[in-house]
């Protein structure tokens, strides 16, 4: 092998096309593509294949809707991998209506599903020679089939619900069969058409002995899988922002009806109640911000420091302690401040002893100072941590620097000054300008663990405010429209600090920071 | 006298030159010795007394005896909380989302890391990009909500895992490492006749192990502490996280004591088991594998977050 390596490098010292490239050229050439028509219809058919994987996380095109007791969050996806999720809210409803039924929408979940994973393949395969793309013309073909399936059982799904309910008597939230159904049926009719087309025409091509692929594609496909899970669960939950435009009722359905435009934009201000909660809410965020941003320079100082400690197995033991609270999560930093500062915690046990009289002042239930307590707290567990970075730049710097300083006789104080804070400049900005970025996120955890009633007003930043409306006191969802204005404009702040930040770093310092 | 000896001789590293220290130097040393010799008392005492309170007789506990030293050791209290009601679910969920979820990140983050450093990939700037851009931006917490909702992650134990499969951040760690590993390598290999599948797992799995090693401590680390996904996505108590349910402890003002499955295990041998004691016991619990894995992990720290100030 490093015979190899070595002969390789030898023959290329004069590398004028990189050599991935060259490979690549050589396998491009000799793998056929779909001829020019039928090039833009497989592109079509990859198009409308990769709507329909969406679709399959979207509830508004659950077709099989059969009643409003299965939640409107209800997915084709979660119909099929999950029946209690789709009959969590039905209840009673199940002396009456037959499990069958509900099986049905089951099935009709996993058959729309099923259709959707097999045309997939096909549209993997359609990246192929022309072999490939001849067998792989079948499996839409096939994909479109279990879709019309899932169609007509959805069909009968309502239709059996609509018998049962008759036979009983009684009413079920029951739903009208919506434009989802037929959507589905031209949909896979659709599907089905084309990819007969392109069935035929790749049977006038002459067909190689293997099924290959060009690399390019290859490695298209390997990252496929990772990009639509970052795609559901980094991209789809913008789809969520619609809620800021509507008026939302729990159970019921955004439609032309409760759409109310920037309604709760203007709600905002317009309400004194919420109002002075967001100025409440903000004053917290913001003065939790500027005070880390304030105290921004403790891990450059504690690095610097630490560095001018002589021995070595103390610097490494005050590195190696220090960093342990990072590693915690925030309740169990609540858990040790319970430890210490509540009623009977270590604070009290010590002042009783100390005093032999009865000390229980509980700490954590009073409201004073608590900005101050919180930066403590955070200071506490990520000072350590923080500086690690700048004890690694430290240690990279010239020792020869130090050296020819003390020639030229600067101190120890002149030479921290002069040398090892310039040399961390750099790496402090680009952290001073990521929270500046992140002014507006503090985070939730911290702030909901030492939260309390008596403190609740000075601890409640943004994001647990966020919490707080749209989750806990969301009235049964009447509360979500409100606080998805607010997270969406905290996204779009954060983003646009994010570039102010970037840009500032790049005139500045001419380089990036993300 | 000793100290000054003690410098001169650390000083003779710097060649000829002499190094004077000033009394400013030594008032300087000393406080900072001080200074950190407190800070990382502050950082290591509350585990310790945390710790102390656990295993000490609980009379005494519960008096407030117990500040600098254990006394009338036992282990009573840990073996107490085998009694404590869906405890031992939560323990058994932490750690399956901690094996599990930790596997599969690194699994994916590995191939993802070293698939986008192929240049020659179909529209790779695109892709790259887009899974780079999740880590800067986004859509809030109620929009990521109402997604897990559609999504059916709720009251399930894939909420914990799935999400959590692709770390973009990761991914960069990956392709800055693998980046650094010679290409001639992986060239070799692909001209010897090897898949691109081949290569990674023969040859840029096994060279890739230290950072792979990096983001997986890293990882689980992260899943054990995670409790906002618990608490955000959660109604049913058999999935609760371990540190979900310390919070909910810690909260508890009621008598903990009717947690337990017995009656008797309330009334033990060394002691009343009142409620700051079971709160103590189960902060313990929740801490001391971290302080277990610590000594492993500190080894990766620096290359961590090194690895992690090079841009993507």
């Amino acid at each position: 092998m490093v015979e190899r390596i070595l002969w390789d490098r030898k023959n290329k010292e004069n590398r004028s096309v990189k050599w991935e490239e060259k490979v690549d050229i050589i396998k491009q050439s000799s793998i056929s593509q779909p001829k020019k028509p039928f090039s833009y219809v497989y592109w079509v058919q990859r198009a409308l294949i990769l709507f329909s994987t969406v679709t399959l996380f979207l509830p508004a095109f659950f077709p099989a809707r059969i009643t409003d007791k299965i939640s409107k969050y209800c997915s084709i996806f979660t119909a099929a991998v999950s029946y209690s999720n789709l009959t969590a809210n039905v209840g009673l409803g199940f002396r009456y209506i037959s499990a069958l039924t509900f099986r049905l929408v089951q099935f009709s979940g996993i058959a729309l599903v099923v259709g959707v994973a097999v045309s997939g393949i096909g549209g993997c395969m359609s990246l192929g020679n022309n072999k490939m793309r001849l067998r792989g013309s079948i499996f839409p073909m096939i994909g479109s089939a279990f879709l019309l399936l899932g169609d007509i059982l959805a069909r009968n799904a309502f239709g059996r619900f609509d018998l049962e309910l008759k036979v009983a008597g009684k009413k079920l939230g029951q739903l009208e069969p919506g434009w989802n159904l037929n959507f589905f049926l031209v949909f896979a009719v659709i599907l089905l058409v084309i990819s007969a087309l392109l069935f035929v025409s790749e049977l006038r091509n002459e067909r190689e002995e293997r099924m290959e692929m060009q690399e390019r594609y290859k490695l298209f496909l390997y990252i496929l899988p990772i990009l639509m899970l970052a795609f559901i669960f980094s991209y789809l939950p913008l789809w969520g922002w619609r809620y800021a435009f509507f008026d939302y009722k729990s159970g019921a359905d955004l439609t032309a009806d409760n759409f109310v435009g920037f309604k709760w934009f203007g709600y905002l201000f317009s309400s004194e109640v919420t109002r002075t909660d967001i100025m409440r809410v903000l004053k917290n965020t913001l003065v939790m911000s500027s005070l880390g941003i304030l105290t921004s320079w403790f891990p450059v100082a504690f690095a610097i420091f630490l560095s001018e400690i002589r021995s070595t197995g103390f610097r490494k033991s005050v590195q190696i302690l220090t960093t342990i609270p990072n590693f915690i999560s925030w309740v169990l930093v609540y858990a040790i401040a319970f430890a210490f500062f509540s009623t009977e915690g270590f604070v009290n046990d010590l002042i009783e002893a100390l005093t032999k009289s009865v000390a229980d002042t509980n700490y954590l239930q009073n409201d004073t100072l608590s900005w101050i307590k919180m930066l403590a707290w955070g200071t506490w567990k990520g000072l350590g941590w923080s500086a690690i970075i700048y004890i690694a730049a430290i240690s990279g710097v010239d020792q020869s620097l130090y050296e020819a300083a003390m020639v030229d006789g600067a101190g120890r104080f002149k030479r921290m000054w002069h040398i090892t804070v310039p040399a961390l400049i750099p790496t402090y900005c680009v952290m001073l300008m990521l929270s500046i970025a992140n002014i507006l996120s503090n985070g939730m955890e911290q702030y909901l663990v030492f939260s309390n009633p008596i403190n609740k007003n000075t601890l409640e930043v943004l994001d647990l405010y966020v919490y707080n409306l749209g989750i806990v006191n969301s009235n049964g969802g009447a509360m979500i429209p409100l606080s998805t204005v607010v997270s969406m404009a905290k996204s779009l702040i954060s983003v646009f600090l994010l570039f102010v930040a970037n840009n500032v770093s790049k005139a500045i310092r001419g380089e990036n920071i993300i | 006298m000793a100290d000054k000896k003690k410098n001169s001789k650390r000083d003779s590293s710097f060649g000829l030159i002499i190094y004077k220290n000033t009394a400013g130097d030594r008032i300087f040393d000393i406080v900072n010795i001080i200074f950190f010799t407190i800070f990382m008392i502050l950082c290591v005492f509350p585990f310790y007394y945390l710790f102390i309170n656990t295993i000490s007789n609980n009379d005494l506990v519960n008096r407030g005896m117990v500040t600098f030293f254990p006394r009338g050791i036992h282990l009573n209290n840990y073996l107490a909380l085998l009694n404590v009601t869906g405890l031992g679910q939560s323990f058994t969920v932490t750690i399956m989302r901690t094996l599990i979820g930790t596997a599969l990140m690194v699994a994916i983050s590995g191939f993802a890391g070293y698939i986008v450093t192929k240049q020659h990939m179909w529209k790779r700037k695109i892709w790259y990009r887009m899974i780079v851009i999740t880590m800067y931006f986004n859509a809030g917490l109620i929009p990521w909500y109402l997604n897990m909702l559609m999504l059916g992650l709720t009251n399930s134990f894939w909420a914990y895992i799935i999400p959590g499969m692709v770390a973009p951040y990761n991914i960069i760690l990956v392709k800055t490492y693998v980046e650094s590993i010679s290409p001639e390598l992986e060239e070799s290999a692909l001209l010897d006749g090897a898949t691109t599948m081949q290569v990674f797992t023969k040859i840029i799995w096994p060279l890739s192990k230290p950072i792979l090693a990096t983001i997986a401590i890293f990882g689980a680390v992260g899943n054990w502490n995670s409790f906002q996904d618990s608490l955000l996505l959660m109604n049913d108590a058999s999935l609760f996280t371990l540190q979900h349910r310390l919070y909910i402890y810690l909260n508890q003002t009621t008598d903990l004591g009717s947690l337990m499955d017995s009656a008797m295990a309330n009334r033990i041998a060394s002691g009343t088991l009142s409620n700051r004691i079971i709160k103590y016991t189960i902060s313990m619990v929740t801490v001391i594998p971290i302080l277990l894995v610590y000594p492993f992990m500190q080894r990766y720290f620096v290359k961590g977050i090194m690895l992690g100030a090079v841009k993507g």
